[in-house]
């Protein structure tokens, strides 16, 4: 029996989880008491709520890098800025989905994205392959429910089950490959695995291969070519808010769980050359086809659907590089795209209140009905499209440095291409609106809720280029923690 | 060694006697332990299937009296006295029955069916300890979980009937069955627990020997939710939907005649008598009693008395008891049972921890602390419950009146 | 020369495997569900024979009385399942050709892997490996975190399942 080892700091380094617990049971309980009448406030309190976790989330890091609970999960700076990313982009969404008027919040959707969240931050945090597993589930399930919530709509409940199958069909897979690395090395720690790879005790192409079967699991949350399939529909069936909450975070979790595993682990490998390889392929594989698909759509949501897929490709290049640079690029570009993404799904729900429907056609005319709210559209897609001086300018050219400097030029260069690609159907939504109607249009008032999310959200794509500096300092200096 | 002295050690001795004497055949021991397991196995095995004929015999005639009855009788016919060869004559009669099999049957997964019955409940008697040594099949280190695992088997058993038999009436006791079984697992779950939990061990054997007070007494209100767990679980009233014969004819074995009719029945019992020797280890203290160190062959005696009693308890809710509605059994067990098995799980682990913490290692000043929060548990929780029913009771009044006027 | 735990594994191998062709054999899916009982039992006999009752009886508990046991549940009360009909899968030849290329896969991968600890664990089983599980899963400085999120897992299903299968009003 080893010695068991208990401080008070490992309930300080789980602060955000712990206080998202309290949140969710705590909307669960208001809720049975609140009466009908009143449910739309649960999203104040969850916000509320949402903002504490944020505000909390610093102390999650215990001023030295350790680890804590046995070596379950790190205590790092760059988990505690994703904790704190996480909130906010629950913050939002919260406040958005009071203003969706297709969806009826309730407690259990609020607590939902509550324990979402705790998956998520415990997936950035994980240095341990059972954590992982579970982390990855917590978030899975939860998303899945909250993806079938609007029970009346047809859609929304099939992309429930839809991410349901796909999704579970993913951890299966990656759980039959966590198993060959606990069978063959006895255990699960990473730093354990690390050193019996490192030590070339397993062979190069045992690594690949369980390397493939784990991407299957974070692969899918990434939604990456492949295991991209479910992506279109689940995020058209779901309700928008969902939509934005899960199309920005759950991907970055994902995201930063796979960085972590190939900088820990498979980038110890000798040979690990054929792996950034595979990584750098996927990548463009993964946003040539996001593009090819998002060119051809009539419905704004759907659109959304596929750029994001795209997004996540731009995010793999940074990965491909494997360096501290690559990593602060990532985290980077991960906070900015929550942010832009969560803009461009508010203006979506605030125009599809009114048309009941989710086509591109509908935005004709914004401009007219609400110039602001096209304004906030015209940053969000310019910043989505890598037009400066937007945040999402800066992102990409520090994604594609670090590529370029981890000699990715073949690479890089594709994506440039792709980018103008992109540019064509940003730009395209941009023109409708800024299109004027030819019937009269009613003006479009935004509520107060959407309102600050649209603020905050445009804010912080501004704030991303202004403050790009410090902000990238910051990172850089939590990445370098992992090298 | 005399022939006392032998007695009192009977089932071992024998099967010592038997070692031997295969061995001075000329065995390997593996040959040897593996004929001497089978047959006391099939020893074991034919106890349920025996000790059943009587208790049909027992059961008939104790709700015959309940209900004014005279139950079976010898009156004009040969069944011996008291009627006691009545099982015996209906078991033959059973036996020589013709089979009728519905048409539309699912063939084999029909034949399967009884034979699992039987087979799960004559296997929870593996574990059983009828003595302190040796009287038990096999010790296994789990042992309270495997017979509830074996449950898991039992629900099958009436899931492959009631599909297989094509027929509603059985498909629907066959739900009612196993929807009610599996909501009152957890409960029973819990409540087993507890004296897990006590005596640190899961194992049947070392549960017996935890019990110097019996776990009834240091926790009555665990043991009374675990028997009303397990008269669910047993399928006896109050809580028989599967067969439910007013309403569903006769559930998921309806459509069963002859002697795989006479199987399910077989099962039925046998897991009456082996559930009560389930609870007998759990909180009566199983083989315990006088004189057993001295004699443990008495082991079998008292666990075989204890059992009993149990059985009769069962026997009288079937015989007193109404059948509840399928709604207020599953409420009862999602609402009451199972939140009052948690709340009592809890409080038995602090609880027990203090009074160890306290330096109180007789068994009976832990049982008396232990007994004290369960009585006060169980004052609170009727308290509850009478606030509950005023409530409720003043709404009904309340919407009485309004109707009036 | 074949030990006792040869055959016994021999048997419980053909019951697993037995069991799991059945499942994608059967024509009526009720009797898959119930080949995949056989599955599980073969496995849960395989825990026994590692000298693991408490994972066999785990398997029992679990797989048959919870999975499985939802799984027929399911197949019952789905509309006209008792009807016999055309066998509802036609890829039958495809599939099982993905599936035979993925087993051939896996199976090299399994085989060429040179490092599987395949040395018998001597002496007797540790009697209190039950004891050591149970701390393990609630020491601080082993699995209690896993445990405590797996404990929030279970609830956010447990809720959001609740949400989700509510009767609409």
């Amino acid at each position: 029996m080893e010695q068991e080892i208990f401080q008070l700091s490992y309930l300080q380094a789980i602060v955000p989880e712990l206080l998202l617990l309290v949140v969710g049971l705590l909307l669960l309980g208001v809720d049975l008491v609140l009466p009908e009448a009143r449910k739309r406030e649960l999203s104040v309190w969850a916000a509320a709520g949402f903002a504490i976790v944020a505000l909390a989330s610093p102390l999650a890091y215990l001023g030295e890098p350790q680890f804590v609970f046995g070596g379950m999960i790190g205590s790092e700076p760059l988990n505690a800025i994703f904790a704190f990313i996480f909130a906010m982009a629950a913050f939002l969404v919260a406040l958005l989905s009071r203003d969706d008027e297709r969806l009826e919040p309730s407690g259990v959707y609020y607590a939902l994205i509550a324990f979402a969240v705790i998956g998520m931050d415990l997936m950035v945090a994980a240095t341990d392959f059972i954590m992982l597993y579970l982390a990855l589930e917590l978030t899975g399930l939860s998303l899945y429910l909250l993806s079938a919530y609007d029970r009346r709509s047809r859609f929304s409940v099939e992309a429930g089950m839809k991410y349901f199958f796909y999704g579970s069909v993913a951890s299966a897979v990656m759980l039959y490959g966590i198993t060959f690395i606990a069978g063959l090395t006895g255990q699960t720690l990473y730093l354990g695995v690390r050193y019996l790879f490192a030590s070339a005790v397993m062979p190069a192409w045992f690594g690949m291969g369980v390397l493939v079967l784990i991407l299957a699991g974070v692969g899918f949350k990434v939604a990456m070519v492949p295991l991209h399939t479910w992506a279109p529909d689940v995020y058209e069936g779901a309700p928008t808010p969902v939509t934005a909450f899960l199309s920005v975070t759950s991907k970055a979790a994902g995201v930063m769980a796979l960085m972590r595993l190939l900088v820990w682990i498979w980038g110890s490998l000798p040979s690990h050359a054929e792996m950034t390889s595979l990584i750098a392929a996927l990548a463009i594989v993964t946003i040539t086809l996001g593009n090819l698909f998002a060119l051809r759509q009539k419905s704004f949501k759907r659109l959304l659907a596929y750029s994001s897929i795209t997004q996540a490709g731009y995010v793999l290049v940074g990965v491909t590089a494997l360096s501290p640079m690559g990593l602060t690029a990532v985290g980077f570009y991960l906070a900015i795209y929550a942010v832009t993404n969560i803009a461009a799904f508010t203006v979506l729900v605030l125009v599809s209140n009114r048309s009941g429907s989710d086509w591109l056609r509908d935005f004709v005319g914004l401009q007219q009905r609400s110039p602001a709210l096209a304004l906030a559209l015209l940053v969000a897609l310019l910043s989505l499209g890598g037009v400066p001086p937007f945040a999402g300018f800066v992102g990409k050219i520090l994604l594609f440095a670090a590529a370029l400097k981890s000699g990715f030029v073949w690479l890089v260069g594709a994506a440039l291409a792709n980018v103008l690609i992109s540019l064509y159907y940003y730009l395209n939504a941009v023109r409708m609106a800024y299109t004027r109607a030819e019937e009269p249009v009613e003006p479009l008032s935004i509520p107060v809720a959407s309102r600050w999310v649209l603020v905050i959200a445009t804010a912080g794509i501004i704030l991303g280029t202004i403050l790009a500096y410090p902000l990238y300092h910051l990172l850089e200096r939590a990445a370098m923690v992992w090298f | 060694m005399n022939v006392w002295q032998f007695l009192a050690d009977f089932f071992v001795n024998v099967g010592a006697w038997m070692g031997e004497l295969l061995s001075g055949w000329g065995l390997s021991p593996f040959w040897v332990s593996l004929i001497v397991k089978v047959v006391g196995g099939l020893a074991l095995a034919i106890g349920p299937l025996t000790a059943v004929l009587f208790l049909i015999w027992y059961a008939r005639k104790v709700i015959g009296r309940i209900q004014d009855r005279m139950g079976p009788t010898n009156d004009g016919t040969a069944a011996g006295p008291f009627a006691l060869l009545q099982a015996v004559a209906d078991a033959i009669k059973m036996l020589t029955k013709e089979f009728v099999f519905p048409k539309e049957r699912d063939r084999v997964v029909f034949l399967i069916a009884p034979v699992l019955a039987v087979a799960v409940a004559v296997a929870v008697w593996a574990v059983i300890p009828f003595g302190p040594q040796g009287m038990q099949f096999v010790d296994l280190n789990i042992g309270v979980f495997y017979v509830v695992a074996l449950a898991s088997l039992a629900f099958f058993a009436m899931l492959m009937a009631g599909w297989s038999s094509h027929n509603k009436y059985a498909n629907l006791g066959a739900f009612r069955a196993v929807s009610m079984i599996v909501s009152y697992e957890i409960p029973q779950m819990l409540a087993l627990l507890v004296p897990v939990m006590l005596a640190g061990s899961m194992g049947m054997q070392g549960l017996v020997r935890a019990q110097e007070v019996p776990f009834i007494v240091m926790v009555p209100v665990p043991a009374l939710i675990y028997f009303l767990a397990m008269t669910a679980e047993v399928g006896r009233l109050p809580f028989e939907q599967a067969e439910a014969d007013a309403e569903i004819v006769a559930g998921y074995f309806v459509e069963y005649s002859g002697m795989l009719f006479g199987a399910f029945y077989l099962a039925e019992f046998i897991n009456n008598l082996s559930a009560s020797f389930v609870f007998t280890v759990l909180f009566l203290g199983g083989w315990r009693g006088p004189w057993v160190e001295q004699a443990p062959v008495l082991g079998l005696v008292w666990i075989s008395l204890k059992a009993f009693l149990v059985f009769t308890l069962l026997t009288f809710f079937w015989g007193a008891m109404p059948r509840l509605r399928i709604d207020h059994i599953l409420g009862f067990s999602w609402k009451f049972l199972t939140p009052l098995a948690l709340v009592m799980l809890v409080v038995v682990a602090l609880v027990d921890k203090a009074v160890q913490a306290a330096g109180l290692t007789s068994p009976w000043g832990r049982a008396g602390w232990l007994f004290l929060a369960n009585a006060a548990v169980a004052l609170v929780t009727v308290a509850l419950l009478y606030r509950a029913e005023r409530r409720q009771q003043a709404a009904r009044e309340a919407r009485r009146f309004a109707i009036v006027r | 020369m074949i030990t006792v735990q040869q055959v016994v594994f021999a048997l419980f191998a053909v019951l697993t495997l037995g069991g799991a062709i059945g499942v994608v054999a059967a024509r009526k899916l009720f009797h898959a569900a119930l080949w995949m009982v056989l599955a599980f039992f073969g496995v849960a006999g395989l825990y026994l024979l590692l000298e693991a009752p408490f994972f066999a009886a785990l398997q029992l508990f679990i797989y048959i009385g919870g999975i499985a046991v939802l799984t027929v549940m399911a197949i019952m009360v789905t509309r006209g399942i008792m009807k016999p009909k055309e066998p509802v899968f036609t890829y039958a030849i495809g599939a099982a050709g993905t599936a035979l290329a993925f087993l051939v896969m896996l199976g090299l991968f399994i085989f060429k892997t040179p490092v599987w600890d395949v040395a018998a664990p001597t002496g007797e089983v540790d009697p209190n490996g039950l004891r050591a599980l149970g701390q393990a899963l609630v020491s601080p400085s082993a699995y209690l975190l896993p445990f405590e999120v797996a404990s929030v897992l279970l609830l956010a299903v447990l809720v959001g399942a609740l949400f989700i299968a509510r009767e609409k009003e």
